[in-house]
């Protein structure tokens, strides 16, 4: 369980102090969306989460664990191993191919090629995209890599997704397929994955009985509507 | 991340960084061949002048009996010819003419050599057999000179107011450095006369100090103008200072050839890193740590430096073959070379590597 206690951060000693002492818990399959007016620290509430900023003030606590203050290395493992990101702009390896951006956070965390591969391969397969696996992100459309990206956050099942603005570039269709994506994400049962995982032997299984959590940082009332929970800054 | 997917992940950003993947290969490749076309010729130049130091003419330390007062006995041969830093020692007489015993007094002159100590420390014998007291061998020269169709028949002293011969037992070529015996007779001195010069050939030139006043502890001459010293200390002595001064300058060459280039490697690399900052912003927010941040860096700079690396030395032999076979470098000098640049290029990738894993990755994916 992903939970913030009287969390605020400021970009520097001496500067406005975003979330005045935030607290809250994130469910797990439940989709929560993090919106507000421009400058109240949508995107840097995520970067809090996703363990890149340390707060000035309170913890960041996931599994009971204050993850937060740990050391750099610690933070870095813990997001390779449960915590999946999805940026505005997809941000995929423009030199690389679709499939070997997505396996790219499973070789963080230490997993076997073959492994990703499989992993990475039944993802894509998953989301629509399969086809465009062996393709550079130059050469799919904007849809699609967002859905790649979604792939690439979830290639390690981990326990968290935080997406920051991820349909903030997507038309209606697109917006909805990955909002339907991250959704399912939530869903518990790694519907995303389930058929991936058939195909990879090993790999961490952290079992998402009961869902992920899922944070979206946005101020698109399209995904507002679709969010089971709403998070106001 | 496991080892092998670091070296994977390395290569690939190395193959989708093309230019700047070029351009550290080219400077390595030009650190390489630069070093071997310059510096080499100059580790070449100062392996040519340490072998032609070395060889056994320069390492000749030679005593003789000034005044002719007995101060060179059979005695002192053996004990300076056993000697740690001796590598082989006769005492010799001064020369006398011979001529062929059958022929008499109107016969060629050649010159012959009494030789105390181990005859094979000055000569390889050809035919026949090492010579024992009353005998000697000749070389083929003086073989034809003294009008012997074979190495037998005997030689007498060429003398009118002394009678003195030898039996030929066989003939000899000289070793180095005794090439003056090419001329000549070489015959056993006898064991109780001392004799008037003793050569002793040293093991290493630089030794040359330490076995003169080793040498000279065993003659003890009474006054130091007693016998006459010919040395190679000097000669040591300038080995030393020419191949210091040789080893200097190409050390100095060196560092400014490595140093030049690693710095502008650190500078490729350091663009490289400024111009995909998001890519390792992206890769810290995916859960690399610091460390291995630090070894892509050094792994995609390591990668072409290696293949640079071969190039560079290919191309350095190659070059220097051109300007002469004396030119190339012995190849541990080679091999150094290559290690040398490929630390070098390691090293200047650091600082780089240092200041990607240390930036702030939500500054990088933030800045548009």
């Amino acid at each position: 369980m992903l939970a913030l206690e009287g969390v605020s951060f400021a970009y520097a000693r001496g500067a406005e102090e975003l979330f005045g002492g935030l607290s809250h818990v994130f469910t797990p399959g439940v989709v929560t969306a993090v919106t507000g007016p421009s400058g109240r620290g949508k995107s840097t509430l995520l970067y809090v989460l996703g363990l890149m900023l340390t707060p000035s003030q309170g913890r960041v606590l996931l599994g009971g664990e204050a993850v937060s203050a740990a050391p750099d290395a610690v933070r870095a493992r813990v997001r390779a191993h449960r915590i999946g990101f999805v940026f505005q702009d997809a941000a995929l390896d423009p030199t690389r191919t679709v499939l070997d951006s997505v396996i790219e956070p499973a070789l963080y965390a230490g997993w076997r090629l073959g492994d990703a591969r499989a992993r990475g391969s039944g993802l894509l397969e998953q989301m629509g995209v399969s086809a465009r696996a062996g393709h550079r992100p130059g050469e799919i459309s904007g849809g699609q890599a967002q859905r790649v990206a979604v792939c690439r956050a979830l290639v390690t099942d981990p326990v968290v997704v935080l997406a920051d603005e991820p349909t903030g570039n997507l038309d209606r269709d697109n917006a909805a397929g990955v909002l339907a994506a991250l959704s399912a994400a939530a869903g518990g049962a790694d519907q995303a994955a389930e058929s991936a995982d058939k195909g990879a032997g090993s790999g961490p299984d952290r079992g998402t009985s009961e869902g992920r959590t899922v944070v979206i940082a946005t101020h698109d009332p399209f995904v507002l509507d679709h969010a089971d929970e709403v998070l106001a800054l | 991340m496991r080892w092998v997917l670091v070296v994977r992940e390395a290569a690939a950003t190395a193959w989708a960084s093309k230019v700047p993947s070029a351009l550290v290969g080219l400077l390595v490749a030009v650190m390489c061949a630069a070093t071997i076309a310059t510096v080499g010729r100059t580790a070449a130049a100062e392996q040519q002048l340490t072998d032609r130091l070395d060889e056994a003419g320069s390492r000749v330390l030679a005593v003789a009996d000034a005044r002719g007062e007995g101060l060179l006995p059979a005695t002192v041969v053996d004990q300076a010819s056993t000697l740690s830093t001796v590598e082989r020692g006769v005492g010799t007489l001064i020369p006398v003419d011979v001529v062929n015993g059958v022929i008499g007094q109107g016969g060629t002159r050649v010159p012959a050599w009494g030789v105390h100590g181990d005859l094979t420390a000055v000569a390889d014998l050809q035919a026949g057999r090492w010579p024992g007291q009353g005998e000697a061998i000749v070389t083929d020269t003086a073989m034809t000179q003294l009008g012997m169709a074979d190495p037998f028949g005997w030689v007498a002293l060429a003398s009118t107011s002394e009678v003195d011969d030898w039996s030929v037992v066989g003939t000899f070529t000289p070793r180095d450095p005794f090439g003056d015996y090419a001329a000549g007779v070489l015959y056993v001195a006898p064991a109780d006369q001392p004799v008037d010069t003793l050569q002793v050939v040293l093991t290493d030139a630089s030794a040359a100090q330490v076995t003169q006043a080793s040498v000279l502890a065993l003659v003890d001459p009474p006054t130091p103008d007693a016998v006459t010293i010919t040395s190679p200390v000097s000669l040591a002595d300038l080995q030393a200072q020419v191949t210091g001064d040789l080893a200097a300058f190409g050390a100095t060459l060196l560092l400014g050839v490595l140093g030049g280039g690693a710095l502008l490697v650190a500078i490729v690399v350091l663009a490289d890193v400024l111009v995909r900052r998001k890519d390792l912003g992206r890769r810290r927010a995916l859960g690399a740590t610091r460390a291995t941040i630090i070894t892509l860096v050094i792994g995609r700079t390591l990668a072409p430096a290696i293949l640079g690396a071969a190039l560079g030395v290919a191309a350095g032999l190659a070059l220097a073959a051109r300007l002469g076979q004396d030119n190339i470098p012995p190849a541990d000098f080679t091999t150094g070379t290559a290690t040398l640049a490929l630390i070098a290029a390691t090293t200047a990738a650091i600082p780089p590597a240092l200041y990607a894993a240390t930036r702030d990755p939500v500054r990088i994916l933030r800045t548009p």
